[in-house]
């Protein structure tokens, strides 16, 4: 399988892990969509010399990976492109801040590594939350949310069509790189005088792709509003979940839970 | 004779300034006709089809469909009556799995959660794919794309279906099963198509094109047998006629 190909069958397998009827999977849209918003704001909202704060939040994904039953370790896999740029937020914060702000015993930790680290965990519990938001809850259903919260219909939109043509935009990168790598035996990777074509090719073809299947879309019915609709009841037990998380972020974000649990231990 | 459903009279459309892809086409076509419009490359079939369902409003003369003349604001009116399946399936499917891209014009349509079910097994039935309902889009051979894009089309129960080159992909197992469904369509149906055999099994009227121009409009049979005609514009008889 090449990449490309490997690509979309990942991005297909995420799309399937959302319809499976899970747990998770079965809560109304709306409450997953606003707890990952109120979890975010929650989790960048700590302060940069915070660590401790901001590692408590990860008990959200802990617990959201244990219940829906969407694996960490693929989410790793998945995100592996990902998670090394979203640490690489902050890298250079430990040479600008040189203050010591902790001791541990002999190791001393400057200002800049603290803010460093604390920014580097932000981020991936940012990156997991949304990750298991997508994993859990389909583009319709999020797309559904937005529009109960009144998110304008235009922007919905855009999200639900950027989400479908990424499929078109790579089956395209693998039929011109297949159709490079043809008429080119024996190379490794396309040639760097290629790629301005190659990626104009692309860029045409995916356009002309787009606007056939828009108009595949307005053959049958589709004028500018989708008629989002989730399958099941919404249930007491959404808004009970609903209510235990935001007590749970509160918590976590305003009480220092660490420290009274190291207290209480000792 | 029966309920007119498409009129389309002096109907003239250019992509380009002076250059007319359709040039003064007229005509019109009932309730339960089967109609092939064939033509070489460039001739125009894809274009009529296009214009027929609304995807351009920039042309001149006057197309009415149902009685209801084809402009902006009776678009919608428009395309829940008609069908059209494009020439490329790839470019029609764009959902996740077999069954909700044929549930998308039933469900864009507002229609409840057990009529839309109802219709995307009734039209999955129709066309054999019953089996493929779960299976993602991109995993279909081309084949089968272009029966779960006909499937797409028979969810909307239209009262006309308007197919550009059907037959692309389909090897002749899937070709005799689509020739089954389309004569079993009893409404209204219009096939572009350079596959003139397949225009021989499925319409009974048959109108030439050329250089967006009608050159002949009549009985299948007779416009298939006419080498001379055909080979004047650019075709050749039907493999089944030339043997």
């Amino acid at each position: 399988m090449s990449k490309i190909d490997h690509a979309i069958h990942e991005f297909q397998t995420i799309e399937q892990m959302a319809k499976r009827d899970g747990r998770v999977n079965r809560i109304h849209p709306l409450v997953k969509l606003c707890l990952t918003v109120l979890y975010i704001a929650a989790v960048v909202s700590f302060p940069k010399y915070n660590l401790a704060g901001a590692a408590v939040m990860a008990v959200y994904p802990i617990v959201l990976f244990n219940i829906s039953g969407v694996s960490f370790a693929d989410a790793v896999k998945r995100l592996r492109i990902v998670l090394p740029l979203v640490l690489i937020v902050g890298i250079l914060n430990p040479f600008f801040d040189r203050r010591i702000v902790l001791e541990i015993g002999a190791l001393k930790v400057s200002g800049g590594v603290l803010s460093m680290l604390t920014l580097m965990i932000k981020a991936v519990l940012t990156v997991f939350s949304s990750y298991l938001l997508i994993a859990t809850t389909p583009i319709e259903e999020i797309c559904c949310a937005m529009n109960c919260i009144r998110i304008p219909q235009v922007f919905v939109i855009e999200v639900l069509l950027i989400y479908r043509y990424i499929t078109v935009l790579l089956s395209e990168a693998r039929r011109v790189t297949d159709a490079y790598l043809l008429r080119a035996p024996g190379q490794k990777g396309i040639a760097f005088r290629a790629w301005g074509p190659l990626a104009g090719q692309m860029l045409m073809r995916s356009m002309d792709r787009a606007e056939q299947i828009y108009e595949s879309m307005r053959v049958r019915g589709f004028n500018g509003q989708f008629r989002l609709r989730r399958k099941g009841r919404n249930s007491p037990f959404d808004i009970i979940y609903f209510l235990v998380w935001v007590l749970v972020f509160i918590t976590l974000r305003f009480l220092p839970v660490l420290e009274m649990v190291g207290r209480a231990a000792a | 004779m029966s309920h007119i459903h498409i009129e389309i009279s002096d109907l003239t459309f250019e992509y380009e300034p002076d250059t007319p892809v359709l040039d003064h086409i007229s005509l019109s076509a009932g309730e339960h006709e089967s109609v092939g419009i064939i033509g070489a490359n460039g001739a125009g079939k894809s274009t009529l089809l296009k214009l027929l369902v609304g995807l351009h409003l920039n042309y001149k003369g006057s197309i009415r469909v149902e009685e209801i003349p084809l402009k902006k604001e009776t678009l919608s009116r428009v395309r829940e009556r008609i069908g059209y399946v494009f020439q490329d399936s790839e470019s029609q499917l764009f959902m996740t799995t077999v069954r909700e891209d044929v549930a998308f014009a039933p469900e864009n349509y507002g229609l409840p959660e057990e009529e839309v079910d109802r219709r995307v097994e009734r039209a999955l039935e129709q066309v054999h794919i019953g089996h493929l309902r779960d299976k993602s889009i991109y995993r279909l051979s081309g084949g089968e794309k272009k029966l779960v894009s006909i499937a797409t089309i028979l969810s909307m129960t239209p009262d006309i279906i308007l197919m550009d080159e059907p037959t692309i992909a389909l090897d002749p197992k899937n070709r005799r099963n689509l020739i089954r469904v389309v004569n079993e369509f009893g409404h209204l149906k219009m096939i572009a198509s350079h596959d003139l055999d397949f225009i021989l099994d499925t319409c009974g009227r048959t109108i030439l094109l050329d250089h967006g121009r009608i050159i002949k409009d009549g009985p299948t049979e007779e416009l298939l047998t006419d080498q001379e005609l055909l080979e004047a514009h650019g075709l050749e008889l039907p493999l089944s006629m030339s043997r």
